[in-house]
């Protein structure tokens, strides 16, 4: 396989997984807007943009933070790198280049997609189709994903899913940190309702809402939550299902078995740690600190993924 | 269609009993249905303006339709063409016979832009320069075929050609179960064939490693690399994907170096070496040609082989096949005054207002004259160009192209259709089983170029 195709097909599940997770975030703030907005809360706006990487961009652009300006600059704007628009062109300018190396149903998956929000972005949208995009989008990058069952399982299914579990990796740990430090409310808050049900959005966000509550029996605790989304390996979402995900498909590759051992023996530690780690000393070192930690990883691992083999 | 202002001819009364049931609303859904599929198999012109809209080149319902006996005589004499055309090449790049017989006036070859001078005394694998090669058809007549123009180089156009018959098969069944076509789908493995047959003398490979060179996602012929890349089951490289090293290419892979046996480029020779063409180019792979002429790559079609679509060359055509086949050309040129000689310079001044100019370098339906549709000042202005440099054209007479049935806004009308069919010569020589019809899309006009308003059609050709 080229290098240049790897690369090209590492990407393209890179900004499938980007798109949804800027849709589901999207989904977030309108859930939010819908419940009263109560003093001592960041503007659930800010932390929409702020989780999606885009407030200071988004402040480049507008004065103020609003709805409108917001969906659009997630959704549409061109000149936000993140945004789904952005995610599905570079997909599609990706995937017109290694459509040989994939199946031609992938490969319309991503075009159609492309064509439809080529529609979309020409029509616009008013408010209340925020919900029909996002949920446009995820059924969207579902078609990608289901596509990718029938490949052939060699280098080239195993670079598409390095590409997708790194960048799903990055996004729930950037979630969990803002969480936990831009959206942290106000002491009088913690334990509220009104915290649980931010907690709850978030798990909505990483589409785990229901998941958690088949796996934990109770109430939902930021303790729960932070277990399920860093070391439950049953949650698809979590960071100790991506690592392990991530190390299972470097680990798949047959090129160059040198250059996966490299990667691997600086993924390793990291892998051994979060699947032995309990919660409780995560919480009690600093979750903030052990996210910040696992970006830094994640982000070093994919270098060398680009080094040793795209280069 | 039509053999006179009633008559149908024989072979497309099926096709006139099917668009008599088909109603306009069925035609405006299959219509909005084709321009769907295209879009979103990709099958479209990239425009540099990356967010605009891609283009789509108009998709006409109605197939043309060739009888297994018209096929015949036009696929022997595009083979026929297409074997002289490379005896061409193999002699001008080695002993020259057909310029020291005084068939071919040897200024005209050496001094043409697209003869080049480092392919003197080198052989390709099997003799062949070109191993694709698109021939454009026209008819006059019930039985004249013409020869409009030879390519050579990197023909396109074929994708269009399977992807219209895939169209046509997935909204139409009945018609393929009505009438008997000839399939045309193992092209991409004729292809393949083609290519392996034509690995370099030091290829040790069995199965020779060939890729697809392309110059990138903004060419407008891109979705046929890839397109053509997927279906052969081979590697579409961009320059930057291969590097030449010792005496062989690779090319860059998670693996580490591949070594490549046949290059099939749909770049131009420009583009394909700075250190032998252009110093200035920033794409290319240097030291191809090194490792080209030491037998160790073989470049698809060969750096040198456009000298013999040149349009100055074409008039020659005929002359070649008797000199090198011993044959009678079994399809004719169309008739041309080279105006280089003074005498038919003359003729073409005195009667520009019949004729069709021609640029020598020029295509895609640009620079060209058509003196009958022409205001008089733009044919003043051709022939100011014409007298200052009467070696950069030649004239042909208006052909009266064959009329296809088009729809055209859910009525059906003739427009006029010219035809390429695509030969393959390795091991053997084929012709694809039909071929890409273009069609003039506007009232009375004869340019059939996609970037004029041309559009394409499905082409049948019938089982025996």
């Amino acid at each position: 396989m080229l290098s240049r195709t790897a690369e090209y097909l590492y990407w393209i599940s890179r900004y499938m997984e980007r798109a949804e997770t800027t849709a589901r975030l999207l989904d977030v703030g309108y859930r939010m807007s819908l419940f009263p907005n109560p003093s001592g809360y960041n503007n659930e706006w800010e932390s929409v943009l702020s989780a999606a990487g885009a407030i200071e961009g988004y402040k480049n652009k507008y004065d103020t933070i609003e709805q409108k300006n917001v969906e659009d600059y997630l959704f549409f704007d061109e000149s936000n790198p993140s945004s789904v628009y952005n995610c599905i062109l570079n997909a599609r300018n990706n995937a017109l280049v290694v459509r040989t190396s994939f199946t031609p149903e992938s490969w319309l998956a991503i075009n159609k997609t492309y064509q439809e929000i080529l529609n979309l972005k020409e029509q616009k949208f008013t408010k209340s189709d925020l919900p029909d995009l996002t949920e446009w989008t995820i059924e969207q990058v579902n078609l990608f994903r289901g596509s990718l069952s029938s490949l052939l399982r060699n280098d080239g299914y195993n670079f598409l899913f390095l590409g997708l579990f790194i960048e799903r990796a990055d996004n729930s740990a950037r979630l969990l940190d803002v969480k936990y430090f831009v959206l942290l409310p106000k002491p009088q808050y913690v334990g509220g309702n009104i915290d649980n049900m931010q907690w709850s959005i978030l798990l909505r966000s990483l589409s785990s809402f229901r998941a958690f509550r088949w796996a934990y029996d109770g109430n939902i605790t930021a303790t729960k939550i932070a277990d399920f989304l860093v070391l439950n390996n049953n949650c698809p979402r979590s960071l100790s299902f991506c690592i392990q995900n991530i190390v299972k498909h470097l680990t798949n590759l047959t090129c160059s078995p040198e250059k996966v051992a490299r990667i691997y023996n600086n993924l390793k530690d990291l892998n051994t740690k979060i699947q032995e780690e309990k919660i409780e000393t995560i919480v009690e070192y600093g979750l903030h600190q052990f996210v910040t930690q696992f970006i830094r990883k994640i982000s070093s691992v994919d270098n060398e993924i680009h080094k040793e083999f795209f280069n | 269609m039509y053999q006179s202002e009633t008559v149908i001819r024989n072979h497309y009364n099926n096709i006139n009993d099917w668009l008599d049931q088909m109603t306009s609303k069925v035609i405006l859904e299959k219509n909005a249905e084709a321009e769907t599929h295209f879009r979103n198999i990709g099958i479209t012109f990239s425009t540099n303006n990356e967010t605009a809209r891609e283009r789509i080149i108009p998709f006409d319902l109605i197939p043309r339709i060739f009888t297994y006996t018209e096929w015949l005589r036009l696929e022997r004499g595009v083979i026929q063409r297409a074997k002289a055309l490379n005896a061409f090449l193999a002699d001008i790049y080695n002993q020259g016979e057909i310029i020291k017989a005084n068939i071919i006036p040897k200024e005209i070859i050496y001094k043409k832009k697209s003869f080049e001078p480092s392919m003197f005394g080198f052989s390709p694998p099997r003799d062949i320069y070109s191993p694709i090669i698109g021939i454009d058809l026209v008819r006059t007549g019930p039985n004249d075929y013409f020869v409009l123009e030879d390519n050579c180089r990197t023909p396109s156009g074929v994708s269009y050609m399977l992807e219209n018959r895939e169209i046509m098969m997935r909204m139409f069944p009945d018609l393929f179960h009505n009438n008997r076509v000839t399939p045309i789908d193992d092209y991409p493995t004729r292809l393949l064939q083609t290519l392996m047959s034509l690995a370099p003398i030091k290829c040790e490979n069995p199965e020779p490693v060939c890729v697809l060179l392309t110059p990138g996602p903004l060419n407008s012929a891109y979705y046929e690399h890839s397109f053509l890349s997927d279906q052969m089951g081979i590697e579409m490289v961009e320059s930057t994907d291969l590097f030449v090293e010792g005496k062989y290419l690779y090319m860059k892979t998670v693996d580490g170096p591949k070594r490549v046996d046949v290059v099939y480029r749909r770049i131009d020779d420009d583009f394909l070496d700075p250190l032998c063409f252009n110093p200035q180019s920033v794409i290319g792979i240097p030291g191809i040609m090194d490792v080209y002429r030491t037998g160790g790559v073989n470049i698809c079609s060969a750096p040198g082989a456009g000298i013999a679509d040149d349009k100055a060359i074409y008039i020659y055509v005929p002359e070649m096949i008797k000199f090198y086949l011993g044959e009678q050309p079994i399809l004719d040129n169309v008739e041309t005054w080279n105006c280089e000689k003074e005498q038919e310079l003359k003729y073409v001044l005195d009667n520009i207002n019949e004729l069709v100019v021609k640029e020598v370098d020029g295509s895609g339906g640009y620079g060209m004259l058509i003196g009958p549709k022409s205001s008089k000042s733009s044919i003043d202005e051709f022939k100011t160009k014409l007298s200052t440099n009467p070696k950069g054209y030649i004239a042909q007479p208006l052909l009266d192209l064959s009329f296809s049935p088009t729809l055209i806004k859910n009525q059906v009308e003739g427009r006029r259709v010219d035809l390429r069919p695509f030969c393959l010569i390795g091991e053997q020589a084929q012709l694809s089983s039909g071929g890409l019809t273009r069609v003039a899309m506007n009232e009375g006009s004869f340019v059939v170029n996609s970037s004029q308003g041309g559009g394409v059609k499905d082409t049948w050709v019938l089982a025996e």
